[in-house]
Order: structure tokens, then C-alpha cells, then sequence
């Protein structure tokens, strides 16, 4: 049953993919300046932090869990960085300081992560509840520590990250397939990505069969922070600023990306790939929707009905392939 | 594990409850005083409303996100109808009417597309705050003195906010403890798959209880205009998971089946309420307010959960 509905699955991404393909002629053909060098780079910068964050939820929604503190966690980490590489504030030298800033945020990132992790594995609270008070802690925390002030007077090399190229590829976008392929990697070829599948699908069997359920889940919460550090990085670098509400608006749009593909809440399926796309027609949906002139609350209203309406169409293929079988 | 740590964790929002109040009373003066108190039931009577509906829909394992955003979405309807012109009493039942609409439409896709409500909600809640906005032009909407009084009013001395709440709260009791609809709340929260086969109408069910939530977030975010007098563009964010801590809080299940309004729900309003009441009166920093309304959740998940713990240990060392 289980491996049938992975092969239902694997066709819906290749719908995924059609769609994203035939909104993007469509955009292309409608909105005007879409189909530009310009707008490409500024489609595939806004994918990138998206992606890598939507990577992480990923993983925990596999395990059936629900990681509501990546908003949270970005805010955290973007100020953390800012103290860190900040001319105004920082104790180290311009090079080194870029090298701890980023350290720092992965760092912030992972132990943020791990809080989660500790408090749904050791303690058994509820995935959600645990969360959404890390949500409201952390980014009351980066608030009250910035006392909501941004920081400023990053260093140059670390603020250009974005316009910068190694080996001929830009450095966000040498960053965001490293991410990807190692999620990738973790997830379909080491015992690692086996057991959070197997937590996934039914924690008390994974358990008893010898799965160390605690030990995968809190590094997959880690992973998750993790994902959203690197976002945070990616998004400092951007606005130039360390900022303590950076990141809160993306809550829906992560989850969006991740449920879109065709993750399911209830844990146990789910696919990097298929978070790929997913994360690639929510970018596209906003960015040729912004061309057209909607404003952000239209723009807004337009996510919620699209992200319903996949997962109707889930559900509705979820019955068809039952009632075939 | 002895008798009283037992009896300590099984109530522990009550004793931490009781160690919030000890501390903002010795901490300010002004705290621990009748006057005070009032204000608190004052101030909680929106969430106390919001909770109840939210605690029907958690009873059935669900969730409901898009509280916050029918009361801002309704609150600002109404806003715009009264200065337009409209009567006050219009503009009330078309409020009323939008949050059963709203709670129509997610009981709709939850029980007829199968959605699971999580996304549903959290669509809905994006389709209610563009709404809101759109039709507010992301600015403040201030209401008439005429919107201000009601919620001054004063029957007998007690201001009409508590006797709403009042209201709501003891009909949600009596609903959920003395009638058959409130039975078949729990039995479908303990075991959806079962009670089915035991014939009881669910998705009627799954309907209802989502109108209702609908019903009381409008019911609630009227309360809250009623005594703000303004809706900004942020009204209304986050009462969603307020109202849920709160009803966490008061000892209702994420995972449904298991919870109750009175007392449960409601010490966990007034808990919430009083922190942040407490934080005004000791002066804190405001942006620790959510800081600390956070962590004091946390805390009480987390004793919630190791009692769960505790108790399974018990049980496994019972029967073996």
C-alpha cells in the first residue's frame, strides 16, 4: 500500500512539473517584463532562500511533524550574523568576521533546531505547540535584543555574496544546489533518510524495530534549522541588514512550496524534488502576479486559493487511485 | 513519584496560575486588587470567546487558523458599514453572518474535499487578511462613539463584554457536557474511523463545529473593536494561536477527544490575560511581552507532557 502510493506520487510531480512549465509560457506571453535576463535572475534569488528553507520543512513534515519556528529562527539568525560581521558592533576584522557571522548563523540555526528537536523527542510535546512557542519566543527575543532596529554596516564582500561568482556560478546558487543535493543525498541513500521515512509512517513500529527514533528526529529538526540559517544567510545578504522580523512573511509560502509538492502532513511521503517544484511555482506565482501590478494582499488571497486548490486535487487523486485499486 | 508531586503536576496550570498572580502581586501593588481583577475579566472576554470556538474544533482533532483573520476581516466590514452609515445593529448581524460564512466554508472543504483542516484554515486564513485588507486599503479604520459605547455598556454594573463572554462560556459548557451533540464531539475526536461505524452523522458534525468557531471568532473580534474603537491593519494576527494556547493551556488535546471550556479553557484565557496584564503593571519592556507569554506556554506544555510521561511509566510498571 505504502510503495503504491509513492508511485502515485511520482506521477504527481511530473504534473508539477507540466504546470510549472505551462504558467511560466503563459507569464511569459502575459505579464509584461517576465520573460527578461532581469526578471530570471530576480525569479531564480527569490527561489533560492525559499528553496532552501522549504528543503528543511521537508524533512520534518516526512516525520509528520510541523516546523512552525523557521520564520522565527531566520529573524534570529539574521541579527545574530548582523552582531557578529557588523563594522558598528563586531569584535573581528573584515574577512575573518564574514567566516564567524556565517558560522554563528548555521550555529544559532542548529541549537534553535535542536531545542525543537529535544522538546518533541525527550519530552513529547506536541510537534505543533512546541513550534509555534519557539515562534513566538525566538522572534520575540531577536525583537526585544534589537530592540526593533535593524543592523547595518555589513561587510562588503559578505553583502555582494549575491552578485559574486566561484568557478563561474553565482555563490547563492553554488549554495543552494549544495543544500540540495545533500538533502537529496541524506534523504534517498543513507539509513539516515530511511529512518525518517520509517518514523513517518508509523513511529511505534520504527521504534520497535530498532529505529533510534529520538536521536533521527532531533537531527532532523536540526536539519531544519540548519535550512533556515542558510535562508537567513541569503536573505541578510540581499537587504544588506540584520533584521529581527526578517523572514515573517514566508511562513505561508515555505509551507505552500512543501504541501504543493505533495508532502503529506500526516508524515511518511514526500520527495526534495517535489518540494523543488513546488518552491518554483510559488516563486513564479508571485513574482509574474507582482509584474502584473496586483498588490500584496490580492497576491495574497491568490497563494491561499492555489495552495487549497492542490490540495484538493491530492486528495481527489488520493481517492480515484484508492477506488482503482 | 509521592503523592503531592503527583497532585502538583496533574494540576499545573492551576499552580502555575497561582504563581503568576503571586509574583505581578508582589512585584506591583497595583495587581492584586478588585478593580484590577475586572479589568483582567475585561480584557480576556474576546479570547475567552475566540478559545471556546477553538476549543470545539481542537475536540475533533482539528484546527482552525483563520481565526484571527475572520474577526479582522469581519471587524473591518462592519467598520466600513457604520461609517458609511448603516445601523449599528446591521452592520453586528452582517459580522455574525460572515464568521458563520466563513466557518461554512472550511467545514465545507474539510468534510466534502476531505482537506485536511490544517490547510484548509491556512488558506482560508491568507483569503480572509488579503480580504480584510484589500477592503480596508491596509489603513486603520476608526469607528463611531457608537461602536465605543457598547462595549461600555454596563448591565447591573457589569460591563457588557464579561456578560457576552459569560454567555458564550456557559452555552459551550452546557453544549459539550449535557447534550448529544457535545458526546458525539469527544467520540469523534477519540476515534473518527469508529465513530462512524457507530453511526454518528460526522461531517454534519464537522460542519457544525466549524460554523460554530466561525461564529465565535466574529462574536469575539466585535468584542475586541467594541473596546479598541480602531481596527488596524494587525488586528486580529496571532489571536489563532492565543486562542489555542489557551485552550492547550486549560487541558484540551491537540489531538482531540479530551478538554473541556469550563474551567478548563478559560483558566487558560485568564491565565494568558494575566500575564500580559501583569507585564503592563510591572512596566516591562513591552517588546518582552511576547517573550515571555511564549515561554510561559512552553513551560506548561512541557510539565503537561512529562506528566503524560510520567503516567504511561505508571501504567506499563502497573501491568507488568
Amino acid at each position: 500500500m505504502k510503495s503504491f502510493f509513492k508511485g502515485g506520487y511520482g506521477k504527481s510531480s511530473n504534473i508539477l512539473i507540466y504546470v510549472c512549465l505551462i504558467y511560466y509560457v503563459l507569464a511569459s506571453l502575459l505579464a509584461p517584463g517576465f520573460f527578461t535576463m532581469n526578471n530570471s535572475w530576480n525569479i531564480l534569488y527569490n527561489l533560492l532562500p525559499l528553496l532552501v528553507v522549504a528543503i528543511g520543512q521537508t524533512y520534518v513534515m516526512i516525520t509528520a511533524g510541523i516546523d512552525l519556528s523557521v520564520t522565527s529562527i531566520i529573524a534570529v539568525c539574521s541579527i545574530a550574523g548582523g552582531y557578529v560581521m557588523s563594522s558598528d558592533t563586531s569584535i573581528f576584522s573584515d574577512p575573518e568576521s564574514i567566516f564567524f557571522g556565517i558560522l554563528t548563523m548555521l550555529l544559532v540555526g542548529m541549537v534553535i533546531g535542536m531545542v525543537n528537536g529535544i522538546s518533541v523527542t525527550k519530552f513529547g510535546m506536541p510537534a505543533f505547540m512546541v513550534t509555534l512557542t519557539t515562534m513566538m519566543l525566538f522572534s520575540g527575543f531577536a525583537i526585544w535584543c534589537t530592540q526593533s532596529q535593524n543592523i547595518y554596516n555589513l561587510p562588503e564582500p559578505f553583502v555582494n555574496m549575491s552578485y559574486s561568482f566561484f568557478l563561474g556560478i553565482p555563490v547563492p546558487v553554488f549554495i543552494g544546489v549544495f543544500v540540495l543535493v545533500l538533502a537529496y543525498f541524506l534523504l534517498n541513500k543513507t539509513l539516515f533518510g530511511e529512518w525518517i521515512y520509517a518514523i513517518g509512517l508509523n513511529c511505534e513500529v520504527a521504534k520497535i524495530s530498532g529505529v533510534k527514533v529520538h536521536r533521527t528526529l532531533i537531527l532532523v529538526y536540526m536539519f531544519s534549522g540548519f535550512c533556515a540559517a542558510v535562508g537567513a544567510i541569503f536573505y541578510t545578504a540581499r537587504l544588506e541588514t540584520g533584521s529581527p522580523v526578517m523572514g515573517q512573511n514566508i511562513l505561508l509560502d515555505v509551507i505552500g512550496a512543501v504541501v504543493i509538492g505533495g508532502t503529506s502532513l500526516f508524515g511518511g511521503k514526500g520527495k526534495i524534488i517535489w518540494t523543488f517544484f513546488g518552491a518554483l511555482f510559488m516563486t513564479l506565482l508571485d513574482n509574474s502576479l507582482n509584474l502584473i501590478g496586483l498588490s500584496f494582499f490580492l497576491i495574497m488571497i491568490v497563494k491561499g486559493a492555489v495552495i487549497l486548490a492542490a490540495a484538493m486535487l491530492n486528495t481527489l487523486k488520493e481517492k480515484s487511485l484508492k477506488t482503482t485499486a | 513519584m509521592n503523592k503531592t508531586t503527583q497532585r502538583i503536576l496533574n494540576n499545573s496550570t492551576l499552580v502555575l496560575f497561582a504563581i503568576v498572580l503571586l509574583t505581578f502581586s508582589i512585584l506591583s501593588h497595583h495587581f492584586f486588587s478588585f478593580q484590577n481583577f475586572f479589568n483582567i475579566l475585561v480584557q480576556a472576554s474576546s479570547l475567552a470567546i475566540i478559545a471556546t470556538g477553538m476549543t470545539f474544533v481542537l475536540l475533533t482533532a482539528g484546527i482552525d487558523l483563520s481565526v484571527g483573520s475572520i474577526m479582522f476581516l469581519a471587524g473591518v466590514i462592519s467598520g466600513k458599514l457604520v461609517v458609511a452609515g448603516f445601523p449599528l445593529w446591521m452592520a453586528c448581524t452582517l459580522v455574525l453572518v460572515i464568521g458563520v460564512l466563513f466557518g461554512l466554508i472550511n467545514g465545507a472543504f474539510i468534510f466534502k474535499a476531505k482537506v485536511i483542516p490544517f490547510i484548509v484554515t491556512l488558506a482560508t486564513f491568507y483569503v480572509g487578511r488579503g480580504l480584510g485588507l484589500f477592503i480596508s486599503e491596509t489603513r486603520a479604520v476608526n469607528l463611531p462613539e457608537s461602536f465605543l459605547k457598547i462595549g461600555s455598556t454596563k448591565f447591573f454594573g457589569v460591563p457588557a463584554p464579561i456578560i457576552v463572554m459569560t454567555i458564550v462560556i456557559i452555552a459551550g459548557h452546557l453544549v459539550l457536557t449535557k447534550t448529544i451533540f457535545g458526546k458525539h464531539l469527544y467520540a469523534v475526536g477519540h476515534d473518527e474511523v469508529k465513530s462512524r461505524k457507530a453511526g454518528i452523522p460526522v461531517d454534519g458534525l464537522l460542519l457544525k463545529v466549524y460554523i460554530i468557531c466561525g461564529f465565535c471568532a466574529a462574536l469575539g473580534g466585535l468584542v475586541a473593536i467594541a473596546q479598541l474603537g480602531a481596527i488596524s491593519p494587525t488586528f486580529g494576527l496571532q489571536s489563532e494561536f492565543m486562542a489555542i494556547a489557551a485552550s492547550v493551556l486549560g487541558g484540551t488535546s491537540l489531538f482531540g477527544g479530551r478538554g473541556s471550556i469550563f474551567p478548563g479553557t478559560l483558566i487558560g484565557v485568564l491565565l494568558i490575560q494575566s500575564i500580559q496584564n501583569g507585564l503592563v503593571m510591572v512596566n516591562a519592556d513591552p517588546y518582552l511581552y511576547t517573550v515571555i507569554t511564549g515561554g510561559v506556554i512552553f513551560l506548561i506544555v512541557l510539565i503537561d507532557s512529562i506528566r503524560h510521561l510520567q503516567q504511561k511509566k505508571l501504567k506499563r510498571l502497573g501491568i507488568n
